[in-house]
């Protein structure tokens, strides 16, 4: 799949090049899609909401106190535990190299900095006890932080924003692939915004495993998971704004079949307030 | 010859006529006014400048005259028979401001000098898109 990858590269290059004969001349000021280069952006949300957890005695994830920020420079950008470096913008295209952390970490560890950052702060503790049903079997390993890294492309055409990743794992644990890719579509806009997301994400089986194997147990091959959500979000006085949303993400056969899920899907819901600083 | 004379009195009559607007220029070449700052710079942030400006004249010969801020008419400082003089104030403001050394009728400027406001220009770029993102 790396070999794959690196193929991709001078297409991607391509497209690069298209789209950086077009500067991006509607940012003219702050706005939904605009930010001030050189600032750094702190938001909070704060409210009530869980995500789902579907290994074998996983407890949900509480939602409470979610800090965000974010760091826009003229290329570079952090973006909560994601960083990236921007290598062409127009209006609707840009083209990102990003990296960012592996996602299913945040099912067996409580003190995942992701769990900060998607659920607010909270105690540390795993959420796989080895004395859990079904997980006995299995003897417990752990499961680093990990990073993927790799291009990305996002894009906003009539209304509908999208974002595909394909990111290759690069601190030396699985070295698997993943492909991120969703689109957003506002449903509704007047005084607030209904928004329907569509996305999936496709693993590769060395991720799936190494997250979701079981030893001789249980080989899993790759897994394609696709998400369904649906957030509406209404301005409020100040800084304040209004934000709900609930998602469903169904699991591929590969990760349900594992002995340590016993949940064919994580379903997340929040509602609360964002104060942006 | 009659022709001459009406030539010779016509540059007569204009140097004459000129010669408030000279005698001004050259006063005001003499007067020396100085700002400091003269720049006040403005990061992204700030909306306005908050700071102490100190205004010094000098003169070759004793002036009465009176130091004013356009459109501060709050803003006046008068000397009579001095050859230089120094005003500082706290100010706060937006935009360039023009210090004028005046006669003391207000009528005539003497001296000028701008205290400039330069903003550091803001650029904007597009946030990242993600609607894979949870919290997006």
């Amino acid at each position: 799949m790396r070999k794959h990858i690196l193929s991709a590269f001078p297409m991607v290059l391509g497209l690069v090049g298209v789209a950086a004969a077009g500067a991006p001349d509607d940012c003219k000021g702050p706005s939904a899609d605009c930010v001030a280069v050189g600032s750094w952006n702190f938001s909070v949300a704060l409210g009530a909401g869980a995500m789902s957890n579907p290994l074998v005695d996983g407890k949900p994830i509480p939602l409470v106190v979610v800090p965000q920020f974010s760091y826009y420079g003229k290329r570079f950008f952090i973006n909560d535990l994601d960083f990236g470096f921007t290598l062409a913008e127009s209006d609707r295209s840009t083209f990102n190299l990003v990296a960012s952390p592996g996602y299913d970490r945040v099912f067996f560890y409580r003190s995942d900095l992701q769990n900060v950052f998607v659920s607010g702060f909270g105690r540390a503790a795993a959420l796989v006890r080895p004395d859990a049903v079904g997980a006995t079997q299995v003897a417990p390993r752990p499961r680093r932080v990990t990073y993927l890294a790799g291009p990305e492309w996002t894009f906003k055409s009539g209304g509908i924003s999208g974002q595909v990743d394909v990111l290759h794992e690069i601190t030396e644990q699985n070295h698997g692939t993943e492909v991120r890719a969703a689109a957003g579509l506002p449903l509704l806009e007047s005084k607030g915004t209904l928004t329907a997301n569509v996305g999936m994400t496709w693993k590769s089986a060395a991720i799936v495993n190494y997250y979701y194997g079981a030893g001789r147990i249980y080989r899993a091959g790759p897994a394609f998971d696709p998400f369904f959500k649906l957030g509406y979000t209404l301005p409020l006085t100040g800084k304040w704004r209004f934000y709900t949303f609930a998602q469903y993400e169904r699991l591929a056969d590969a990760i349900v079949d594992s002995p340590i899920v016993v949940e064919r899907y994580v379903a997340t819901g929040f509602i609360g307030a964002i104060y942006t600083f | 010859m009659a022709g001459r004379g009406f030539a010779a009195a016509c540059v007569w009559a204009a140097l004459a006529s000129a010669w408030p607007a000279l005698a001004r220029a050259a006063t005001e070449s003499d007067i020396r006014l100085e700002l400091s700052p003269r720049i006040c710079t403005l990061a992204a942030t700030d909306k306005q400048c908050e700071t102490r400006v100190s205004a010094q004249w000098r003169s070759p010969r004793e002036e009465s005259l009176c130091l004013v801020i356009l459109n501060r008419p709050e803003v006046k400082r008068c000397w009579e028979k001095y050859s230089e003089g120094n005003y500082s104030l706290e100010l706060v403001f937006a935009e360039d401001l023009v210090f004028q050394l005046r006669d003391l009728a207000l009528g005539n400027v003497l001296a000028s000098e701008a205290l400039r406001v330069i903003r550091e220009a803001l650029l904007y770029r597009h946030k990242r898109r993600q609607p894979w993102n949870i919290f997006d």
